[in-house]
């Protein structure tokens, strides 16, 4: 009876939210989760349950395997605006369900903080995990890695439930073994792309093998610890491939999947790996391919993730980077472009960022590729710039600016192509920032 | 040309918080004032190195996993360690490598893992997990005689017993343990400290004291180093000084 009326009012306060042309967020789920911590049972789910979570990727990876199954004509519930701890997945079952709890719909898809996966499926059935990868982010908040697919690892044991894994990071594929009796469990991988290199070119995790201790061995490196990777003593990494991804083009944006050319709207390898498991997953749902095809070439996002603009006709790249394997992907893209670039790093330290950035000196800025000018910004504009000078970059093309509005006017006084990295807080004011630029001209 | 010849402890173990920086910052350091850094890594599997054959080591910190892995390897060169420190090679040691050249670390169920025993301090981790040292963090340090203020982050569980001379004195954040007035240990010819950043990259006048030390002491000289631009450092400085100093947060 108590969570009956705690969805009631919170349907309520959803009207007035609303009414006030407010979204909530996270809110409603607070109210009700410090209210009814196991609320979540309450909910009635005929549905399968998918989630997504990993350090990188989650965002993307979570609104394609949803925007596949509306393509497919189906009803989706999910949280597409990165709403992904316990809190923002009940407000988004709160909004959804009818007052006795039902949740009408053909899926449910989540994406979920890799901490809060036990604490979020404790009470909810789910049908399947994909899980992507997982790099340092954050450790002053979320600690070391190990740690948390430690915690990962206890909840697996006793799942039964799909479990989609990329097979190229050790530190995901060790998860297939969490439950030796699932028999649910597939892996995907990706083929050596052009880029791929013998040696680790960026930080990574996951040198020593989980089971016996023995240093893993790479057959190449796609981007950070993300490759083909064995273990020489007991054979770990060797695992049966369900789907994997080959013929990578990222110039045109292609590649291939059981025969299927697929085209995409994004360069980059890690999104190959992103689209690579969105097509594990659907498949385990018989979606037609050639559905799945069709709303893959028209997939974008519009929030910072490789967001491609033009600000007064000046092509304009702008990706989020929390961490120093987004930001090395993000390099990565700029490095394989060979036109002329102007780069923008804004760097904040505030509470949702993590105080400590240290990491930047994880991001690999050697020998960066036709770049004529590099601006800083953010509450660490001049960490930022410390670090690219000591990388050898010549430090009189440097300009750190603490003020945001002033490091994009100096951004915009030249035609060239602009990429810009900006981490979390950081985010959406420099979107914004760079949004007005344009509008300020017309 | 003169040279410095720098030993890089297990670069592949101890990278967790960007440390790898600092032997970045020493590189450009030299090289921008014409000397030559040679950097030699060594990690498990590695030839057997002669401490003494150098005159620079440095060691960062780890994840806890991976830190156990290398003590074990670490320890088989303790007399060969001994004997670079007494000899007056250069030591500066972040965090996990600061901790592993004391007594030992004693851990939260009481479990004791061995130390180098080069140095007389200990550590113990506090008894709450989940509390930490964390944070950033400003010392003041000694070097040549000149009081110097020294940014950096710091982020351990343990605390650091039994020491006599610190690294410095704390001015904001926690030091060797939690609420702490000291820093860190220092001798004539070692620096080990908590502090990530890294260490080196906001403070140049530090790196400059370990460089002008190494010259020195391998060129019999008193060598007074050309001074580079260090605007972007300075400003940094700047900012961060006041924001931690005088703003408090």
């Amino acid at each position: 009876m108590k969570n009956f009326f705690i969805i009631l009012i919170m349907k309520i306060l959803h009207l007035i939210l609303k009414i006030c042309g407010k979204n909530g967020g996270n809110f409603l789920g607070k109210i009700a989760y410090d209210w009814s911590p196991d609320i979540f049972k309450y909910f009635k789910i005929d549905c399968p349950i998918i989630a997504v979570t990993a350090t990188n990727g989650k965002t993307m990876t979570n609104n394609a395997i949803g925007y596949v199954f509306k393509t497919a004509e189906k009803k989706v519930i999910s949280n597409t605006e990165g709403n992904n701890m316990e809190t923002g997945i009940l407000s988004t079952l709160l909004k959804n369900c009818t007052l006795t709890g039902k949740v009408k719909a053909d899926y449910l898809v989540f994406e979920v903080d890799e901490g809060y996966v036990p604490v979020v499926f404790k009470d909810l059935k789910l049908d399947t995990l994909v899980i992507l990868d997982f790099f340092r982010d954050q450790l002053d908040r979320n600690g070391e890695v190990e740690s948390l697919i430690l915690r990962i690892n206890d909840f697996l044991k006793d799942y039964n439930g799909n479990l989609i894994l990329n097979n190229d990071d050790p530190n995901v594929a060790r998860l297939g073994k969490s439950n030796p009796d699932n028999k649910n469990v597939y892996y995907f991988s990706v083929d050596k792309y052009d880029y791929a290199t013998e040696d680790m070119k960026e930080a990574g995790e996951g040198k020593f093998c989980p089971f016996c201790n023995t240093r893993i061995e790479y057959e190449y490196y796609q981007y950070s610890h993300i490759g083909k990777f064995k273990c020489p003593n007991c054979n770990y990494g060797d695992n049966e491939i369900y789907k994997l991804a080959t013929d990578i083009d990222l110039k045109n944006r292609t590649f291939k999947v059981d025969d299927i050319i697929y085209k995409i709207r994004f360069n980059s390898i890690y999104n190959i790996y992103n689209f690579v498991a969105v097509i594990s997953c659907v498949s385990l749902y018989n979606i037609d391919m050639e559905i799945v095809k069709a709303a893959l070439s028209k997939f974008i996002l519009n929030n910072g993730r490789l967001e491609e603009l033009e600000i007064n006709g000046i092509p304009t790249i702008i990706n989020l980077a929390k961490n120093p394997t987004g930001s090395n992907v993000s390099l990565r893209i700029l490095n394989e472009d060979d036109d002329e670039k102007e780069l923008l790093f804004v760097l904040n330290d505030n509470i949702a960022d993590g105080f400590d950035v240290s990491w930047i000196w994880d991001i690999n800025f050697d020998n960066l590729n036709n770049v004529s000018r590099i601006i800083t910004a953010g509450t660490r504009a001049y960490d930022i710039a410390i670090r690219i000078k000591t990388s050898g970059f010549d430090s009189s093309k440097i300009e750190p600016y603490l003020d945001l509005h002033e490091a994009i006017q100096q951004l915009y006084k030249t035609d060239i192509k602009k990429y810009v990295i900006a981490n979390y807080t950081s985010l959406q004011p420099t979107r914004k920032e760079i949004l007005r630029q344009e509008e300020n001209l017309l | 040309m003169k040279e410095l010849k720098i030993l890089y402890l297990y670069p592949d173990i101890l990278e967790l918080y960007g440390d790898f920086g600092n032997i970045q910052v020493l590189k450009y350091r030299l090289e921008k004032r014409g000397f030559k850094a040679i950097i030699e890594p060594y990690s498990i599997g590695d030839t057997p190195p002669n401490f003494c054959d150098y005159d620079l080591v440095f060691a960062g910190g780890g994840a806890d996993q991976e830190q156990g892995i290398l003590a074990q390897d670490l320890i088989t060169y303790k007399e060969n360690i001994k004997q670079a420190v007494d000899n007056g090679t250069f030591f500066l040691l972040i965090c996990g490598a600061y901790q592993l050249f004391g007594k030992y670390y004693k851990g939260v169920e009481g479990n004791k893992i061995p130390g180098l025993e080069i140095f007389d301090y200990y550590t113990e981790a506090i008894a709450d997990r989940k509390k930490r040292c964390i944070g950033n963090i400003v010392i003041e340090a000694n070097l040549n005689g000149k009081q110097t203020k020294i940014i950096g982050f710091e982020n351990h569980g343990g605390q650091t017993f039994d020491i006599d001379t610190p690294f410095g004195s704390v001015l904001f954040g926690n030091g060797n343990k939690f609420g702490d007035t000291k820093e860190g240990f220092f001798l004539d010819n070692v620096i080990a400290t908590y502090l990530h950043g890294p260490l080196l990259s906001k403070n140049p006048e530090l790196t400059d004291y370990i460089i002008k030390y190494c010259l020195d002491r391998k060129y019999d000289e008193d060598i007074i180093l050309e001074p580079l631009d260090d605007e972007f450092e300075n400003k940094c400085r700047e900012q961060l000084l006041d924001r931690f100093l005088t703003n408090n947060k």
